[in-house]
């Protein structure tokens, strides 16, 4: 515009010239100052057009310079790092900005009730119903053909850029999508108990191998960092459920105290077990000691008695008779009576005796 | 002069820059073209870049998104071989693959028209693959039998079928299952069926444990009073051992049965008025005998 106003008042400008008017000449000195102050300008404007292609690239992201449409590059040379660039401006450039290495997540809630999140976090989620709506109540089906609930977060990053900004219009829908058709499929064919408490991690495992799978064979240019799934029986059976598990734990309860049972009885026998063999060996050392000391007292003993075999025999037998009266406790002596005939011994025992007692004999 | 030269770069800059925006036109690394000659699609441009053409009303453009869109159908009830009402949603990523096909075939190349037809297809294509897998074909602990993936892959194959019949210009990239279910009165009967499997399951675990628990107790049992009986055993053998010792030592007494005899006696004698003994006799006992010779008032004999 400004261009086309030069012009106008340039056209005329050498008519002028040929008087020598001095008003004249300092308007067309002025023209030709406030020509050069133009020029000045629209130097300075072309220099801002293509200044104007400078841009910055975050710590967080990459970038990628589209010229006419295609990108600027190969291979890896596309993404441009963080720092300064330069491109030309918008007709003939084009920057991408795209966030890399923060971790990007999504959620699947296909196989969960109808909730929201500030239902759950305050604990005023509606009461569940005698049946599940499928309109609104989403769940999976196992492989023994139980209803459970299931749901799954998943944590990723971005990866190849290009395939995940210029081949998906949404990536993290598709993304999303791989990660609920991986919950269904891994529910499909594990049994009720395995998802809930036999295998949770395998249930994980194999849902993460499942998406990664997906992703992969769809090539959305994604990492996966990490799956985590949370699984519960329908809310409509969470009492029986609860029920099974308080079964097992019993269960283990008292198979642990067999056990412990075991322990103790086995131990106990083992030790009565050594006590007797024990006791049988000392037995056995008493018994053939005693019988050995025996007859070497009977060898020391043979040739005193065949010496007086009946001197020897009284000589032994009141030996022996003293100590044995020593220890009797009672002792009651019966004289012969006078005239020879043989008394009348009455014994009345009593049944606990303290001590037993004899009759008065008769007289 | 030299101002005269300048206005006429600068007017051909500006020509040139005219004549550019007539007749150049880009295509983004996203997007595919479509250039129509008289309303007539002739050209498909599905590489990036910048292109010439004449400009309107020779030739028009029309450029389209050519990334994957993802696009889910009706959860919707099918029957399977085996007489189950199954509810299945499938997600599909479609993608725009020649545009000089697509853009004639849908108004304006519109993509909400490509995906009413799409879920049209989708729904004949699923209810026939569903109509020929049993429920356990979807559902299985036997991962053999199990044809999730098969499933989808023949809904994919028909649809792409279809797709190249009607030649749409459209691609399938994916397609998985999205959701299944049950209707909602057949939900009541799983929960009631659910209820009596985990009470089954119940009783299964009390009457088990016990059983097990007794099992445990009575090998237990068994196997101490097989040790002590084996103990015992292992003692009698042992005093068994003792007394052949002691029957080496045997012939010493033979030498005098009557000394060993009358030893033995006088052994049991001791111990048997060891304790709690009462001992009544005569005079004739020794040593009590020597009362017989003791002076008495008693008559003699």
């Amino acid at each position: 515009m400004s261009h086309d106003h030069d012009h106008t008042h340039e056209l005329p400008a050498p008519a002028p010239m040929t008087p020598d008017d001095a008003g004249s000449q300092a308007l067309a000195e002025a023209l030709h100052s406030s020509f050069a102050i133009v020029k000045v300008v629209m130097g300075l404007m072309v220099l801002a057009f293509f200044s104007s292609g400078f841009f910055t690239v975050g710590p967080q992201e990459k970038a990628v310079i589209l010229r006419f449409g295609r990108p600027v590059g190969e291979g890896e040379k596309i993404l441009l790092n963080s720092g300064w660039h330069w491109s030309y401006p918008y007709p003939i450039d084009e920057v991408v900005k795209i966030p890399i290495t923060e971790i990007q997540k999504v959620n699947s809630t296909v196989g969960w009730y109808a909730t929201t999140a500030e239902q759950e976090l305050s604990g005023e989620e509606l009461p569940a119903g005698v049946s599940l709506n499928p309109a609104v109540d989403g769940y999976a089906i196992t492989a023994d053909r139980n209803i459970i609930h299931t749901r799954a977060t998943l944590y990723y990053h971005i990866e190849n850029p290009i395939h995940f900004v210029f081949d998906f219009e949404s990536a993290s829908n598709t993304v999303q999508n791989a990660l609920n058709n991986a919950l269904l499929y891994t529910a499909a064919h594990f049994n009720v108990d395995d998802v809930l408490t036999r295998d949770v991690a395998g249930f994980r495992d194999a849902v993460l191998q499942r998406v990664s799978d997906l992703t992969e064979q769809e090539q959305i240019g994604i990492v996966i960092d990490q799956c985590e799934v949370q699984s519960i029986p329908p809310r409509q059976l969470q009492d029986v459920f609860s029920q099974v598990t308080s079964a097992r734990e019993n269960r283990n309860k008292i198979l642990n105290d067999a056990r412990s049972y075991e322990n103790q009885v086995l131990s106990q026998a083992g030790a009565q077990a050594s006590s007797v063999t024990n006791a049988a060996a000392a037995d056995r050392a008493r018994y053939v000691q005693s019988i050995t000391a025996e007859a070497k007292r009977f060898s020391d003993l043979l040739p005193k008695y065949e010496s007086n075999p009946s001197l020897f025999a009284q000589v032994t037998l009141v030996q022996a008779m003293g100590p044995i009266l020593t220890n009797v406790q009672d002792k009651i002596f019966l004289p012969q009576r006078a005239d020879g005939k043989p008394r009348e011994l009455r014994l009345m025992l009593n049944r606990e005796p303290p001590k037993p007692q004899a009759a008065p004999s008769n007289p | 002069m030299k101002r005269n030269a300048m206005t006429l770069v600068i007017g051909a800059v500006l020509i040139v820059i005219f004549a550019l925006l007539l007749f150049v036109f880009q295509v983004r690394q996203s997007e595919v073209a479509v250039v129509t000659t008289f309303g007539k699609p002739t050209r498909n441009l599905t590489e990036p870049g910048a292109y010439c053409k004449w400009p309107w009303p020779v030739e028009k453009v029309y450029k389209f998104d050519q990334r994957v869109q993802n696009f889910e159908d009706r959860f919707s009830q099918n029957l399977t071989a085996d007489n189950n009402n199954l509810l299945v949603m499938v997600y599909v990523g479609w993608k725009i693959t020649d545009a000089k096909a697509f853009f004639p075939k849908f108004a304006g190349g519109s993509t909400l028209a490509a995906q009413s037809m799409l879920e049209s297809m989708l729904r004949s294509a699923k209810s026939a693959v569903v109509g020929k897998h049993p429920l356990a074909d979807f559902v299985n602990a036997d991962a053999k039998q199990l044809k999730f993936d098969a499933i989808e892959n023949e809904i994919e194959q028909a649809v792409q079928s279809q797709l190249q019949t009607n030649n749409c210009g459209i691609g399938i990239a994916f397609l998985g299952i999205k959701k299944l279910g049950l209707p909602e009165n057949v939900t009541q009967t799983v929960f009631q069926r659910m209820t009596s499997e985990r009470q089954i399951l119940i009783s299964r675990f009390r009457f088990e444990g016990e059983a097990e628990a007794q099992k445990i107790k009575a090998a237990a049992d068994r196997q101490a009073a097989e040790t002590i009986a084996n103990a015992d055993a292992a003692a009698t053998r042992i005093r068994g051992e003792g007394e052949a010792e002691a029957a080496r030592v045997l012939p010493v007494f033979q030498q005098n049965p009557e000394l060993e005899n009358f030893l033995l006696r006088i052994s049991a004698l001791q111990q048997s008025l060891n304790q709690r003994a009462t001992l009544i006799f005569d005079e004739r006992t020794p040593p009590f005998d020597l009362f017989q010779h003791l002076p008495t008032n008693a008559p003699s004999r």
